[in-house]
């Protein structure tokens, strides 16, 4: 199924060549989590990270459904 | 005496009569310094009905005890008075230089009382005290009218002042330091402007001694290593300052659009930190001793936004960029410098100009009344508002006074964003059920800066909260707002405190805090008195707003009862009701929101 993948800020530097506006199309099998999409990207995941499915808060192990966008950033504060 | 001076200068403008006063230690201790020690001062020496533009409004500078130590951004000063914007209490915070540099002048702190018959700037070098005729000032902006005064001064001294805004009254007027940082909302500038005060300029070099240098030297420096390692991975606020936040908020869809009628803005990319750090970024800037450097020069280099300065920061992106639905960049940039040299806050300048925007797209106020089109994304109309505002020119006049008066002028109340009549930040809180809590119930109106926590909601500092559920958010809102209490009473700036001072579980901070508090003053505070100090500020601020009659906590008519139409909140409202009267309960008031007889023994307040 394919789901979109968008970077945020610092952690655009992760993403593949062929990414446009910070994000990128990606075909993953049935049943991938939120943490197995995200790891794909040579991210470090740390205490600053953050993950949010199409701007939701959820549990890094919920499934992916086809469409779904997740995003990710780091904060260390905001504005 | 250690970290404070327990000195305070006074200033009458009426007679020119400066006196100096000792702080008695008790009240140093129970109300820590800064925004804590000024609000003891206001709330005993004025009536909280007080007209705020009156010779008889008090105007307070305070610094804190962490304030010029070696603590990370131990930079801060507040300015705290009656707010002619909101009716209530102003507590306005800035960086820079010039706090550092006023604490060293052997004061914690400067009360401005009565009014100059003429316009006149503060000059203070240690014990030499003068209030000086700045009629040769009067009338330029706040770039111009600081390199007179260091030039008539010292290159030693720093500057804080006001400009043609302030001068004007104008409602969203600012004080601004070190040309680039603002103590900005609520109107400070216009009460300063009332005063025929221009300016205060600052020097010296007496610093209270540390009760331990060595301890405190450690753990500044332990906490300044821990800022640079995030820096070193990548912290997006070294990188892009705050101005990389409109990705995370239109992410969200909480980035106010077109005067908060949408949550996304389809523009975001052009108007962000990546577009800014591509087109225009010259460097990055600190304040003083800030390991972070959140801070950028700028420099728009030729057309018609022609312009060199620093910024813009997140909350002005919001504002003039997605609240006005504008997408070009330089022109934003155009009118944050504007509103620094001009003397104005960019959130109170920006998303009144966006009220404006939907008032006339909606036939609510005729062309012929602005005296030009102001359809949203209309930069050019934007920019010469804001000049406009600043002179109270024309329709200016009417800007100037704030979205909430001018929205009730043409019959529509609703189209203003605002509580206590003060201006939203870049949080919509239709999908953010905090934030919308915190504005609801903020001593100083709409503010991110009374207890931000966008930070858990939104970013995930120090824990990420679901930012559409209601539950926990009473007690949420309730710590953090006594934590911000604690920060800008102590001195400090929130951006560095809030990840590095204070322990990731939040019930049993702040242990750093309080450390740092007993290096500087050797006050032996435990957490849990630093805690109930900053409860007992803000409580005490509570009663001043309840007695100056702003008794009603609530939200605009647009995000109780007009769900957002997009993005993934698209369907919300804030649940206020659902959070007050819990957070009423958690606060120990009654159910109108008054502090009861046994919070306020508790936290040793009159009652």
């Amino acid at each position: 199924m394919m789901i979109h993948v968008k970077l945020l800020a610092n952690y655009r530097e992760h993403l593949p060549p062929e990414a446009k506006n910070g994000g990128v199309e990606l075909d993953v099998p049935d049943g991938t989590t939120v943490r197995e999409a995200i790891s794909r990207f040579p991210i470090p995941l740390d205490d600053t990270s953050v993950i949010v499915v199409n701007g939701l808060t959820v549990d890094l192990n919920t499934p992916l459904k086809a469409g779904d966008v997740v995003s990710a950033f780091s904060a260390i504060a905001g504005g | 005496m250690y970290g404070w001076h327990l000195k305070l200068l006074r200033v009458n403008l009426t007679t020119k009569k400066v006196t100096t006063e000792d702080v008695d230690p008790k009240i140093a201790r129970d109300y820590l310094g800064g925004r804590g020690w000024a609000i003891h001062y206001l709330y005993n020496e004025m009536d909280p009905m007080t007209d705020p533009l009156a010779p008889e409004n008090v105007m307070i500078f305070a610094t804190g005890p962490l304030t010029a130590t070696p603590a990370p951004t131990g930079n801060r000063y507040m300015v705290v008075t009656k707010s002619p914007l909101t009716g209530a209490l102003a507590h306005s915070n800035s960086g820079g230089e010039f706090p550092t540099w006023m604490k060293r002048t052997g004061f914690d702190m400067f009360i401005f009382e009565g009014k100059s018959s003429e316009p006149v700037y503060l000059f203070v070098n240690e014990d030499q005290v003068e209030v000086r005729s700045a009629a040769h000032v009067w009338g330029k902006d706040t770039h111009e009218t600081t390199d007179i005064l260091l030039a008539e001064t010292s290159a030693e001294a720093r500057v804080a002042c006001i400009g043609p805004a302030g001068e004007k009254l104008a409602l969203m007027a600012g004080i601004i330091n070190d040309k680039h940082r603002a103590a900005a909302r609520s109107g400070v500038g216009a009460v300063m402007g009332s005063k025929n005060l221009k300016a205060v300029v600052v020097m010296g070099k007496k610093n209270p001694p540390l009760f331990n240098a060595a301890e405190m030297t450690a753990l500044s420096v332990d906490t300044s290593r821990n800022v640079g390692a995030d820096v070193k991975k990548g912290s997006n606020m070294r990188i892009y300052g705050t101005s990389y936040v409109p990705q995370v908020t239109n992410t969200l869809g909480i980035f106010p659009t077109r005067n908060f009628q949408q949550g996304t803005f389809e523009s975001t990319d052009k108007i962000d930190g990546i577009a800014l750090k591509e087109q225009y970024l010259i460097r990055h800037t600190a304040c003083y001793r800030c390991p972070l450097a959140c801070g950028r020069l700028t420099e728009v280099p030729d057309g018609e936004y022609k312009g060199k300065g620093e910024g813009p920061e997140y909350e002005t992106i919001s504002a003039f960029g997605g609240a006005c639905g504008v997408s070009n960049l330089a022109a934003l940039i155009k009118a944050n410098y504007m509103c620094n040299e001009l003397g104005m806050d960019t959130i109170g300048a920006g998303m009144t100009i966006a009220a404006a925007m939907e008032m006339y797209e909606n036939g609510y106020i005729p062309e012929e009344t602005i005296g030009m089109p102001l359809k949203f994304g209309d930069h050019d109309a934007m920019i010469e508002m804001v000049r406009k505002m600043a002179y109270r020119e024309g329709f200016g006049d009417e800007l100037a006074m704030g979205s909430y008066r001018l929205a009730e002028k043409y019959g529509h109340p609703e189209v203003a964003v605002t509580t206590r009549k003060q201006e939203f930040p870049g949080y919509d809180p239709r999908g953010s059920q905090g934030m919308g809590l915190l504005y609801a119930t903020s001593n100083k109106g709409a503010s991110h800066m009374e207890g931000d926590v966008a930070y858990e909601e939104v970013f995930g500092v120090p824990v990420k909260e679901d930012p559409h559920t209601t539950e926990g958010k009473p007690e949420l809102v309730a710590h953090f707002q006594n934590s911000f209490a604690l920060i800008d009473s102590a001195g400090l700036c929130v951006f560095v405190a809030l990840r590095y001072v204070f322990s990731k579980d939040r019930m049993i901070w702040p242990e750093r805090l309080s450390e740092m508090m007993n290096y500087t003053t050797g006050e032996g505070y435990t957490p849990e008195e630093v805690m109930k100090a900053a409860e007992r500020i803000y409580n005490l601020e509570r009663m001043f707003l309840l007695k100056a009659g702003s008794t009603e906590d609530t939200l605009p008519y647009r995000m109780l009862h007009e769900p957002l139409p997009d993005g993934p909140a698209k369907g919300m409202v804030n649940q206020l009701d659902k959070m007050l009267p819990e957070f009423y309960k958690v606060r120990g008031w009654d159910e109108k929101g008054v502090p009861t007889k046994e919070k306020l023994e508790e936290l040793g307040l009159p009652s």
